[in-house]
């Protein structure tokens, strides 16, 4: 009874992507056109199952630098965030240019890094970074100011020092902020790396695209997006989970 | 002048000076060729930029992206709104539609672009990917707006009575405004990206294309200007958004 239960409850989080699959999938065998025109998702796990090292190895490198660019990113933004809060000269210096670079298509810079930096690893590795700077800095710095009210007058008049009113109050009130940062900055390194590693094909399921796509076999391009969806979905949930802890524990 | 005043000026000449830093380090940078020959500088830059004769050149990049994006943009809005109606008005079909619009979202711009070319052609492929980013941030804002109401307003409704369609028009769509136009402004850079990558997989023209053919021409100054031009673009079309936001806040709140 129970697992009935929880079939429907899966099934009601799930229909709207089993229809689309199917949708799809049923296009694609009626239309009966080659699958160089119109892949399917079956054709697409067809070929994930059928050469499994080449997209392990993929996935792995994508994994990789977007987790290694995204702790950076968000380590660097956080620091610079603390910087801002601690130093009013500073704060007053880079909070407008952070708000300014926060409201920009960072995608759009990915072309003018790649000249930067060269066309290698390490420019994935430095955009997914610059990608994830942004959101960790802005929330952070937000979140470091939104105080309950009183709480900060409180350690001044109790004569806590600088540091132990970042480490008491301000650094646990941004918890939540930082992890909605992480949320955003998550979700989207995953895709800023695959979109690096394709305009530059610097190896990782961006190059598996891109090859796929030179070769016209569609249905290996469309397995490295479906990888890429499900991981970066993967990172979006858990993320969500983390923020809601975080909420519940320092909210 | 009062302290907050004082105050306020103080955060607006250190903001400013902060910014003229940023982009005096731009300049010089640049001048001395301190990064090579990829770093051009601000002043090379702007002087492409607003060089008369390429004005032409601009113009015709400017004018495709920004009928694509407002394509998208009002396509994307109409489909939000209509799903986030239609979740609000059918609750069982809700998590279900939740999920599809967050797995929409998370599917890669740049796979999707393939597989559009192939449906729709090249040339509404950046309008589509403008239109899915839209429709998402505006379906979340729209259905968080929606249930934003407060449950006493609903009693009044019923109360005075009011059916579902006056509860909709009367209490939850006001309330939902504020929230969706939060949702309208982040909405815009996000359809910019969509439309920049939709370009970048071969459309005939548009500002993605200006930037693409750029970087692999190695026309630094044009590739600088080009980028410069999106990022004003997309600052633009966020500061007005932020006076649509502002004006909905203070109406309905």
């Amino acid at each position: 009874m129970s697992a009935a239960l929880r079939l429907w409850g899966a099934f009601r989080r799930l229909w709207g992507v089993i229809a689309l699959l199917l949708g799809w999938q049923v296009a694609v065998e009626w239309s009966g056109v080659n699958s160089i025109v119109m892949p399917g998702p079956l054709g697409a796990l067809r070929d994930i199952v059928a050469a499994p090292g080449l997209y392990l190895a993929a996935t792995g490198q994508t994994l990789w630098l977007a987790a290694a660019g995204l702790v950076l990113g968000m380590a660097l933004g956080t620091g610079m965030a603390v910087l801002t809060w601690l130093s009013r000269l500073l704060g007053g210096l880079l909070t407008p240019l952070g708000l300014v670079f926060a409201s920009v298509p960072v995608v759009a810079l990915i072309p003018v890094l790649a000249r930067l930096f060269g066309y290698d690893t390490r420019t994935v590795l430095a955009i997914v970074s610059i990608i994830s700077f942004f959101p960790s800095f802005v929330f952070t710095g937000s979140g470091l100011r939104a105080l309950p009210p009183g709480s900060d007058d409180l350690f001044r008049v109790l004569g806590a020092s600088r540091w132990a009113r970042l480490r008491l109050l301000a650094g646990p009130a941004a918890l939540p902020d930082w992890t909605v940062a992480l949320r955003l900055a998550g979700a989207n390194a995953i895709l800023a790396a695959m979109l690096a590693e394709f305009l530059m094909g610097s190896g990782g399921l961006g190059e598996i695209f891109h090859a796929a796509r030179a070769d016209l076999d569609m249905n290996r391009a469309l397995g490295a997006s479906a990888i890429a969806t499900v991981v970066s979905v993967l990172c979006f949930l858990g993320a969500s989970r983390l923020e809601q802890a975080a909420r519940r524990r320092w909210g | 002048m009062s302290p907050a005043q004082a105050e306020r000026l103080r955060g607006l000449a250190l903001g400013g000076l902060g910014i003229a830093l940023f982009l005096g380090t731009w300049e010089v940078v640049g001048r001395e060729r301190l990064l090579g020959l990829s770093w051009p500088a601000l002043s090379d830059v702007l002087a492409l930029l607003l060089n008369p004769a390429r004005w032409p050149l601009y113009q015709r990049a400017l004018s495709a992206s920004l009928a694509a994006l407002g394509l998208g943009y009002a396509a994307g809005l109409g489909a939000g709104l209509g799903t986030a109606l239609l979740a609000h008005a059918a609750r069982p079909l809700r998590p279900g539609l939740e999920t599809l619009a967050a797995v929409i979202h998370a599917i890669p711009a740049i796979a999707l672009a393939p597989v559009m070319i192939l449906l729709l052609g090249r040339e509404v492929t950046p309008a589509a990917l403008a239109g899915l980013a839209t429709f998402f941030i505006i379906y979340v804002s729209a259905s968080s707006g929606l249930g934003a109401a407060a449950p006493v307003l609903h009693d009044l409704i019923r109360v005075l009575g009011g059916g579902r369609v006056a509860r909709l028009w009367r209490v939850e769509l006001p309330a939902a405004l504020p929230v969706l136009g939060s949702g309208l402004r982040m909405a815009a850079p996000a359809a910019l990206i969509g439309v920049l990558i939709g370009e970048w997989f071969g459309a005939p023209r548009g500002l993605g294309v200006l930037i693409i053919n750029a970087m692999q021409n190695f026309q630094i100054p044009l590739l600088w200007s080009a980028v410069l031009l999106a990022v004003l673009v997309s600052l633009v079309l966020y500061g007005l958004l932020g006076l649509v936001q502002h004006a909905l806040a203070r109406r309905f709140r």
